[in-house]
């Protein structure tokens, strides 16, 4: 499951309410919303359900992107990213693959 | 023909050349649309701002005492300073579209031929006489036959499977299609000039 990161430029105008549709589809997919741009989210997804979120309506444009770590601001946006990751992660869920025997 | 005549000839009959250019015109025209797709991107990461705020500064500076429950605590007062917010693009902040390239492709053609000749022959010879005598005649026959039988069988078969593989990497973006970022931040006396791209 090789999953990377995918910046989706939202068709239409952004409001609250089609970011939150974007957003759960995204999540329905498995994918975690690393962070919110005014065009649209940057989230980390799996390759293999991309494009069943790239057929959504409200995605206008969606490329697969990475960090560049010569930026101005990486050490800022990685801190973002992990704070919204630290969000949604289901600490639960990971605990009991931690434990589980092999 | 010989059969290793036809052989060869099924073998130079595999379009083995069109096949390899259906293989590049075919690499070639996705890695311009990933290309393009790539480009799209890295437009919109371009034109995505977002205010960032680099540092703020608290400067703690003493206050007046105060007396909280008969104990006296040591004032503070603490000034935050937040400097203007910078409008930066995705790009500008280190978010950079990932470039794919075909790096490998193999054309795998496999081939199977087989050829089977069965040759039978069968001869049989037959001889009959039959003589009888009489008092006044006698008489007499001799039959014979000759059969030969011959049969041959010729099978040829040649059968073909072809397989195209090509692998797809990301690769770093193509320095050209890249600008380079020259910062100069005033914000700071002297002015500063960051270099990045």
């Amino acid at each position: 499951m090789p999953v990377q990161m995918w910046f989706i430029a939202q068709k239409g105008d952004v409001t609250e309410e089609t970011t939150r549709e974007l957003t759960r589809a995204v999540r329905e997919q498995g994918g975690l919303i690393l962070m919110m741009t005014r065009t649209g989210p940057l989230v980390a997804l799996d390759d293999q359900v991309a494009p069943l979120v790239e057929r959504h309506p409200l995605v206008g444009l969606m490329g697969p992107v990475s960090l560049n770590p010569r930026g101005l601001a990486v050490d800022r946006l990685q801190h973002i990213f992990a704070e919204n990751l630290s969000k949604q992660l289901d600490l639960a869920a990971f605990d009991k693959t931690e434990a589980a025997p092999e | 023909m010989g059969l290793g005549a036809t052989v060869g000839a099924d073998l130079l009959a595999v379009p083995f050349p069109k096949m390899v250019l259906s293989l590049a015109q075919a690499i070639s025209k996705g890695q311009l649309a990933l290309d393009q797709a790539s480009l799209n991107t890295l437009k919109v990461l371009a034109k995505t701002k977002f205010d960032y705020i680099p540092e703020i500064t608290e400067v703690l500076s003493p206050s007046e005492d105060i007396n909280a429950g008969g104990v006296t605590v040591t004032g503070v007062d603490v000034e935050l300073i937040t400097p203007r917010a910078l409008k930066l693009t995705l790009l500008q902040a280190g978010i950079v579209p990932t470039f794919y390239q075909f790096t490998e492709s193999v054309i795998e053609v496999k081939m199977s031929i087989s050829s089977k000749v069965e040759s039978q022959s069968e001869f049989e010879f037959g001889i009959e006489t039959e003589a009888s005598a009489g008092f006044l005649f006698a008489s007499g026959s001799v039959s014979s036959h000759v059969n030969f039988k011959t049969s041959n069988t010729f099978s040829y078969s040649a059968e073909g499977s072809s397989l195209l593989r090509t692998t797809l990497k990301p690769t770093p973006p193509p320095a050209r299609m890249m600008p380079r970022f020259i910062t100069v931040n005033t914000l700071v006396q002297p002015p500063t000039v960051t270099f990045s791209e």
